[in-house]
């Protein structure tokens, strides 16, 4: 689905990722875990074409991502929950829904079969569906940027830090629902600092360390691993 | 009393005008960040884009206001490319000195194209009065009044009720987020500029036979939608609605029962006031949507 081939990004002077190698294949959940600054988000920005990419490549369904929009990316079928929610304040539940179908949607189509998917995985945004964006709680926002990312039809969606400033059992509620949907085969990469929670719905993951790939593994070696024991899961 | 009904028809029907005028400029500033010093000059060019169809060429009615307004909609989508876009990476100083040099422009503009002698523009109710019993009140006002309220309407229906105003509102609260999402920003803020264009158009139309049609008449129109939005509150629709309808009745009822000499001295006295003691504005608190 995803590859990077020796991926460098910088901003200015800051080269936040070094020759990052990285492969997300299809149906597959990829956890990418590090600890701060490390370059997590900056890989998926760059991902969803936020950032310019400095020297390496980027291949989408084995097409060079070269210098794509956003846009045109989530068109492609990419979705991106970004780092610390950032729903819309001022708009409602439905309306933070209903923006991010403007990949598909022809006018006078209607999205209704799409807002009832994510409200059955998430009920309590049905409930809250004409409540403004500000006035959700934490838990509630998260789901929203979950469910709004997957309005647009994705194929491949992009999760970071979804257990940042969560409550431990809000944090696990959240993870349980994108373990089903990674059970519905949609292709996932998640930036997480939980590792517990990352590497129980992933297959495989990365670990990331200012800007480079220092491990990679399936989930189970990346739990055994002394490096990831000292390091992220802290025993 | 029979005065004070025309006085508060009057003051209603300019407080549409700055109403409108302050809408433009307050969806421009919220999408955008820029503060289009130039919002004056994009009703006055409404004026003249009337005198175009409606005198010059001598269109009918309802032909010379749609000509007069697709004549606008391309204005906005010029200034959108020639200014903005140009303009969108630099400082936004940059970007707030160039609306007030570009408005300066077209302000000289129109006065190489239609000279300094004021026109009179027509209306469809020209010489028309409605007679309440003993008061007679303008036709043009009171259609004017009816206008603005309908637009005001379908404005709040686009933007609410419509994708693209979903997706407007999106771009002004976090564009990055709305790249994220898909949206083509760009696409989005050039039909910003061109609702804001079309907006002051409509104003400009209405305004032309209150006044005459002057190249000097969009200073002072821009000067009372600033008054405006600082009153009902910086980057807020209904403030914009609720202050420009202030200013209009505080400059018409001023000049009534103060002094003529005086009228502006209400307006711009209460902005003032709201500057220093509420600088939000009447519907300042709800700056936290903006995020
Ligand atoms: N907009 C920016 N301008 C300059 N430097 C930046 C910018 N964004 C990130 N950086 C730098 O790039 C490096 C990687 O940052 P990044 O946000 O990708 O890390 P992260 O792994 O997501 O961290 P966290 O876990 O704190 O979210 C850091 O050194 C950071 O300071
Ligand atoms: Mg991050």
């Amino acid at each position: 689905m995803l590859a990077c081939r020796d991926l460098t990004v910088a901003y200015g002077d800051i080269v936040a990722l070094r020759g990052v190698d990285l492969a997300v294949n299809a149906g597959e959940t990829v956890a990418l875990i590090g600890a701060n600054g490390a370059g997590k988000t900056t890989l998926l920005q760059t991902i969803s074409g936020l950032n310019k990419v400095r020297s390496g490549e980027m291949l989408f369904k084995d097409e060079p991502l070269g210098p794509r929009s956003s846009a045109e990316r989530v068109r492609m079928g990419i979705a991106h929950a970004p780092e610390g929610r950032r729903i819309f304040p001022g708009l409602t539940v439905q309306e933070n829904l209903i923006v991010a179908t403007a990949a598909w949607r022809r006018l006078g189509k209607s999205c209704e079969a799409e807002l009832g998917q994510v409200f059955d995985l998430f009920p309590r945004l049905k409930e809250r569906r004409h409540q403004l964006g500000w006035s959700l709680s934490g838990g509630e926002q998260q789901m929203l940027a979950i469910g709004r990312a997957l309005m647009s039809r994705p194929k491949f969606l992009l999760l970071d830090e979804p257990s940042l400033g969560l409550a431990p059992r809000l944090a696990e509620e959240v993870y349980d629902r994108v373990g089903r949907i990674s059970k519905t085969g949609l292709t996932i990469l998640v930036v997480e600092q939980n590792t517990v929670l990352a590497l129980a719905v992933a297959n495989r993951g990365y670990v990331l360390e200012t800007g480079r790939v220092v491990l990679a593994g399936s989930a189970d070696e990346l739990r055994r691993s002394d490096r990831v024991r000292e390091a992220y899961l802290g025993r | 009393m029979a005065d004070l009904i025309q006085l508060l028809t009057n003051g209603l029907a300019l407080g549409s005008i700055y109403a409108l005028t302050a809408i433009g400029f307050v969806i421009v500033y919220s999408a955008t960040g820029v503060v289009n010093f130039a919002a004056g000059q994009f009703v006055m060019v409404g004026t003249f884009a009337g005198v175009a169809t409606l005198v010059n060429a001598g269109w009918p009615m309802p032909v010379g206001y749609i000509g007069a307004l697709v004549v606008m909609a391309l204005f906005g989508a010029l200034f959108y490319l020639i200014v903005y876009l140009p303009l969108r990476a630099s400082p936004i100083v940059t970007v707030i000195i160039g609306t007030v040099a570009i408005g300066i422009t077209i302000q000289n503009m129109a006065l190489l194209t239609f000279g300094s002698w004021p026109f009179p523009v027509p209306s469809p109710f020209d010489g028309m009065m409605i007679d309440l019993g003993g008061t007679v009140i303008s036709a043009h006002a009171i259609a004017v009044v009816i206008a603005t309220g309908v637009l005001i309407l379908l404005l709040w229906l686009l933007m609410h009720r419509t994708a693209i105003g979903i997706a407007m509102r999106a771009v002004a609260q976090d564009v990055k987020v709305a790249r994220l999402m898909g949206l083509r920003v760009q696409w989005l803020l050039a039909f910003t500029w061109i609702l804001a264009a079309v907006m002051a158009g409509i104003a400009g139309l209405m305004l032309g036979p209150m006044w005459f049609a002057d190249v000097n008449m969009g200073d002072p129109i821009a000067l009372k939608a600033f008054a405006a939005t600082v009153i009902g509150g910086f980057g807020s629709l209904p403030g914009a609605i609720a202050g420009g309808f202030f200013v209009g009745l505080a400059e018409v009822l001023g000049a009534s029962y103060v002094s003529s000499a005086y009228k502006d001295l209400i307006a711009f006295g209460v902005m003032i006031l709201f500057l220093l003691f509420r600088p939000q504005g009447i519907f300042g608190e709800k700056i936290q949507d903006r995020g």
